[in-house]
């Protein structure tokens, strides 16, 4: 009994250590090709609108459900206090700093994600990474290092269009249940929300996409196993995807502070 | 000298039609997506009312629910401790800091984030990652069974896929989305007060002040729980059925099934909490 739970735990915590590391190595791999920039361009632009462009109405779709959601949430406490000129900048700040990028985080981790993790691990049980070095094709710089980049940029900007989303449908949300008017709102949130509250919440959404293309990446290249492996990895890199941005979302909140 | 075989000449090929003008290209391109989402709507409700049927009607397979039950259940145990645990202390944490900056008082900040925790907060972050980890499993276990034709060889058995494959999941998945909603919601209140004592320096009594907590938020609580355990193994089990073409085609189905399932997570919490507002308001 106690040998079997100290072998659960030891392997776990190796298991662990393998992925951390094997993470690491990979993103020192991804930097070192950075040095200097020598990017494939057409495999870039392709990443970026993959990534970017065919994610945008998944995003607006779930900025919009969530900000109608975020007010009906706030409209308990509004009417309890009777702060109707309060709902906008409660609206700014919970969007902008913390439900706004972690949302479109966790949907940009199951779309994008996980679609890469499936997309290369398809290349490696189909054995086109083999091929690639084969070839004296560098698969870190042709393969991994566009598709970090994309993701990474692609957050960024698309955590602004959900934001704004977000905001737009709560406003209408807050004048449909609480009879807010638009002005109110507006006012409400230039009042008490800074650029610096905007600017966080960009900042953690570049961190979110980091580890969103180290997850997605490293499952996708260290697949085994056919068909049901593609699976599996796609479940464990959506799954380390969630997991590292809620801790990165304390970690980077403290270190950026008020 | 023989006359040179005059070559048959070809009948002159029809004129292409024309290219589709701006009105019937914008008809096409708003036209395209709504057909894919009703289909796939259409999909998902099939499977929801063959679900039901078997539910009540199948085959029970032993052991398989409660098999399940650990795949959904426990294996998921350490993923909601560390997502939970991280919320509670993040909600907390910006709460606080929030709060300080319009009134410096924070004697409520524990009853707040006990009430918001319960109407929302633990079911609906909660339910998101299990939509996240659950959903993706289920799909890549069905989708992998389908691309290696075991659910063509269960149908040439005269069984049913859903009653095999997507039951004991639907199941399985009612109850422990329940036990894992109400457990990650305690790990977030510990956390939460762990944060709450350490940056704000509040009291144990003072933290934990369930005044604000309301039997209708409990209610709301629990028919979250319900519809998302019930909606996450329907729409990735749809997903999975619906995957063709290999390993390419498990991945697309995982991906499908992420996406949809957490989008039927949000949907539902649209739904349930605009009914909650009005009902209990």
């Amino acid at each position: 009994m106690i040998r079997s739970v100290c072998f659960n735990i030891g392997h776990g915590f190796l298991d662990v250590a393998q992925q951390v590391g094997g993470i690491a190595i990979m993103m020192v791999r991804i930097v070192s090709r950075l040095i200097p920039p020598r990017i494939d361009m057409p495999e870039l632009l392709r990443s970026l609108y993959k990534m970017g462009v065919q994610s945008l109405p998944i995003v607006i779709v779930t900025a919009l459900l969530t900000g109608a959601i975020g007010v009906i949430q706030a409209a308990y406490i509004v009417k309890r206090y009777n702060a109707y000129s309060m709902v906008g900048a409660g609206a700014g700040f919970v969007v902008v700093r913390e439900l706004g990028p972690v949302l479109i985080a966790l949907m940009f981790s199951g779309r994008v994600g996980s679609n890469n993790t499936a997309e290369l691990g398809t290349m490696v049980v189909t054995e086109q990474i083999d091929a690639l070095r084969a070839l004296a094709i560098d698969p870190v710089r042709y393969l991994l290092v566009p598709r970090t980049l994309a993701m990474i940029f692609c957050m960024l900007v698309l955590v602004m269009y959900g934001d704004f989303s977000a905001l737009v449908s709560g406003a209408f949300m807050s004048w449909a249940m609480l009879g807010v008017d638009f002005r109110l709102y507006y006012q409400g949130m230039v009042e008490w929300v800074e650029l610096w509250d905007f600017a966080t919440g960009v900042i953690k959404a570049g961190f979110f996409g980091v580890v969103i293309a180290m997850a997605s990446c490293y499952y996708g290249i260290s697949v085994t196993g056919g068909a049901p492996g593609v699976g599996r990895a796609v479940n464990a890199s959506v799954v380390a995807s969630a997991a590292g941005i809620f801790v990165l979302d304390f970690l980077v909140t403290n270190a950026l502070g008020d | 000298m023989t006359a040179r075989a005059s070559r048959p000449t070809l009948p002159a090929p029809p004129p292409l039609p024309p290219p589709p003008g701006f009105v019937a290209r914008l008809c096409i391109g708003t036209g395209e997506p709504v057909v894919d989402v009703f289909k796939e709507v259409a999909g998902i409700y099939s499977v929801f009312v063959r679900t039901l049927y078997f539910s009540f009607r199948g085959r029970a397979e032993r052991g398989a629910v409660l098999r399940e039950m650990y795949e959904i259940g426990n294996r998921s145990l350490l993923f909601i401790t560390v997502v939970m645990g991280f919320i509670g202390m993040i909600f907390v944490y910006q709460g606080g800091v929030q709060a300080q900056r319009i009134i410096p008082d924070l004697t409520m900040l524990g009853a707040t984030y006990l009430e918001y925790l319960v109407r929302a907060l633990a079911s609906d972050i909660g339910a998101m990652m299990l939509a996240t980890r659950v959903g993706a499993g289920i799909a890549a276990a069905i989708g992998s069974m389908v691309v290696t034709e075991q659910v063509d060889a269960l149908r040439m058995c005269a069984a049913e896929p859903v009653d095999y494959l997507v039951v004991p999941r639907f199941k399985a998945s009612l109850v422990m989305t329940v036990v894992l909603l109400i457990f990650g919601g305690v790990v977030a209140c510990m956390t939460g007060y762990l944060t709450a004592r350490y940056a704000f320096g509040q009291r144990w009594d003072q933290f934990f002040n369930l005044t604000l907590v309301r039997w209708s938020d409990v209610f709301i609580f629990v028919i979250k729980c319900v519809a998302y355990g019930a909606a996450i193994p329907v729409v990735s089990g749809y997903c999975g059925l619906t995957a063709y073409g290999g390993s390419e085609g498990v991945g697309s189905a995982t991906t499908r099934a992420v996406v949809n399932s957490a989008l039927a997570v949000i949907i539902l919490n649209l739904v349930i909490s605009a009914a909650g507002y009005i009902v209990f308001g």
